[in-house]
């Protein structure tokens, strides 16, 4: 335990000592602060549109932070070479898995609560309310990173940096749109529809966290069509996402510890 | 005596894939064996290429060996696909140039590493600072390592290795890279480590460094082990010629006698003709010879195998 908190903290201090980190969290921050103008065009929905640009915009950047440190951590390590000089430590490869993994997740959580802190902040100074949504919104919003930044892991741990970045991309993309591609589906024939449906289904289903934009409003967050997101549908996707990402690093650390590194 | 390392038909095949069609197998390593003892620099020598770093990487549990044991201390330190962490607990390890976290200082890299290792706190600081004192790196110990020159880097490679107190170890062309002076620290370091009562396995292609400090080497070429045993017993003790350097008039001259001429009659039959003797030098077999040796060796029979390992390398 104490050699995963070791890579975890390793990790961690690499991260924030990382030029690119600080170049996304400013474009994120910038797209928070995007909407004090923006909002200022009609005075009644001015609190909504600061919701919405700011959830998006601390979305959008947390999934690239998520994909950029995820991929690159763990690459860095195989490019660098510095993992001939730790996997030779008294060490299960697994445990470098969790420790990456846990070292990027605290990274993470420091990158979207500096973003939560600056919306909140924009929402302070437009003087609109502050409710307890928000941080139902953001909650999911950082398990939605937390599983990308697993299926990020799980491609660096046999692919090259650029091909992990773009599957973990690509599967983003189609874990956002898993109801329109639900739609499709059914548009196809018969023995096609089971063979693709089961496939959506192994793929994660970022919808599960992403909160519509248009029906969040002060009092209520709404996830698909009409569902009210309250505590118990949080811990309900919250537990979706664990589970999504323990299995991916179940698998990443099964193909860690067999390859070789060359 | 008893085996602090012991190798079995240690063996390691490649796949490439050329054009992404072509399969071929190289074999970096084949039926590779031998025993560390207790207490000895051992040396592990080879021309570039010859599978010394493919051996060592299978030591440390980098790549698993298609074939054969290894055993650390009595553990068998590779099972399937698994890898025996207590059998690692004794072993240190210097990585062929060693790449480490470069936003980390030369103290924070020893204290990430102590921690692996589960050293508590106050002992890790004492470790430390003596590792960097020991490797000469007491003052740069605060700076970050992307600062640090090669040789630097050399050095808090060895403190990283050393951190843990290991019985055994294993270090990859630890001198590579250095300037004379740097070679000499490291290889007095080693000696050091010996007189400490540790066990030192270091590969190198430098010849003389093996020459002035190592107990005992192997030999490898082409991904096969040509000869272990102690330098004195591996070199032919045949007499290969005698130099003489005679001075007549002012001008030197150099004459090589094969083994079979009686050197004491041509000294005389020089001298008689009003010669003088500047030196007289028997020339055995050095290391070097040896090398080339069996180079050639291999290069006439399993050859093909050694030439494709040259041509893969940069
Ligand atoms: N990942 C790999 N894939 C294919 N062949 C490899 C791989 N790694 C090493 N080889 C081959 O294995 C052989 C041994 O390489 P190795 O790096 O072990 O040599 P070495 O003795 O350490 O050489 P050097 O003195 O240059 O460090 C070489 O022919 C090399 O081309
Ligand atoms: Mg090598």
């Amino acid at each position: 335990m104490n050699r995963v908190f070791a890579i975890a903290q390793n990790t961690f201090r690499e991260a924030v000592r990382n030029k690119v980190l600080y170049a996304l969290l400013v474009f994120g921050i910038g797209v928070i602060l995007f909407a004090l103008p923006l909002g200022q065009m009609s005075l009644s929905e001015q609190a909504r549109v600061t919701r919405d640009v700011g959830l998006a915009g601390i979305e959008l950047f947390g999934i690239l932070i998520s994909v950029f440190i995820g991929v690159n951590l763990v690459h860095k390590e195989i490019d660098r070479k510095t993992i001939y000089a730790l996997v030779p430590k008294p060490l299960h490869r697994y445990e470098f898995i969790i420790g990456k993994y846990l070292g990027i997740v605290a990274t993470l959580l420091l990158m979207v609560a500096i973003m939560s802190i600056m919306l909140l902040a924009v929402l302070f100074a437009q003087e609109a309310p502050i409710e307890s949504t928000l941080i139902r919104a953001i909650t999911m919003l950082f398990v939605e990173l937390m599983v990308v930044t697993a299926v990020a892991i799980f491609f660096s741990s046999f692919s090259t940096p650029f091909l992990s970045g773009l599957f973990t991309l690509v599967l983003c993309v189609i874990g956002l749109s898993t109801d329109s591609l639900r739609i499709l589906i059914k548009k196809l024939p018969a023995a096609l529809q089971f063979v693709a449906g089961f496939a959506l289904r192994l793929l994660p289903d970022l919808r599960m966290f992403y909160v519509s934009g248009t029906m969040l409003d002060g009092r209520w967050i709404s996830i698909h069509q009409g569902n009210y997101v309250d505590w118990s549908y949080v811990a309900l996707a919250t537990a979706y996402g664990m589970g999504y990402a323990t299995v991916i690093l179940l698998l990443s650390m099964w193909i860690f510890s067999r390859r070789d590194f060359i | 005596m008893s085996a602090v390392l012991k190798v079995e038909d240690l063996a390691k095949t490649f796949i490439l894939w050329e054009k992404g069609l072509v399969r071929k197998k190289i074999r970096a390593v084949e039926s590779v064996s031998f025993s560390v003892e207790k207490n000895e620099i051992f040396g592990f020598v080879g021309p570039n290429g010859a599978g010394k770093t493919t051996t060592i990487k299978m030591l440390m549990g980098l790549i698993f060996p298609s074939a054969g044991t290894i055993e650390i201390l009595g553990r068998r330190l590779i099972g399937h696909k698994t890898v025996d962490i207590e059998a690692k607990r004794v072993i240190g390890f210097l990585p062929e140039n060693p790449y480490f976290y470069d936003y980390l200082t030369g103290r924070e890299l020893l204290d990430f590493v102590g921690r692996l290792f589960g050293i508590p706190g106050p002992e890790r600081q004492r470790r430390i600072h003596d590792l960097l004192d020991l490797v000469g790196l007491g003052r740069a110990g605060n700076l970050a390592l992307r600062k640090y020159s090669k040789g630097m880097l050399q050095r808090i490679g060895i403190a990283q290795a050393l951190i843990n107190n290991p019985e055994l170890v294993i270090l990859d062309e630890p001198m590579s890279g250095l300037d004379p002076i740097g070679r000499k620290e490291i290889r007095d370091l080693i000696v050091q480590l010996r007189d400490q009562g540790k066990t030192v396995f270091f590969s190198t292609h430098i010849l003389s460094d093996v020459e002035l400090i190592c107990n005992r080497v192997a030999i490898v070429v082409g991904g096969k082990l040509r000869d272990v045993g102690p330098l004195d017993k591996l070199l032919s003790p045949r007499l290969l010629h005698t130099e003489v350097v005679l001075e007549t008039a002012g001008e030197r001259r150099e004459h090589r006698l094969p083994p079979t001429e009686d050197v004491d009659a041509f000294l005389l039959r020089a001298l008689s003709e009003g010669h003088k003797v500047i030196s007289v030098t028997p020339r055995r077999e050095s290391i070097e010879d040896l090398f080339v040796r069996e180079v050639e060796q291999s290069d006439t029979g399993m050859g093909a195998q050694h030439k494709l390992g040259r041509e893969a390398r940069p």
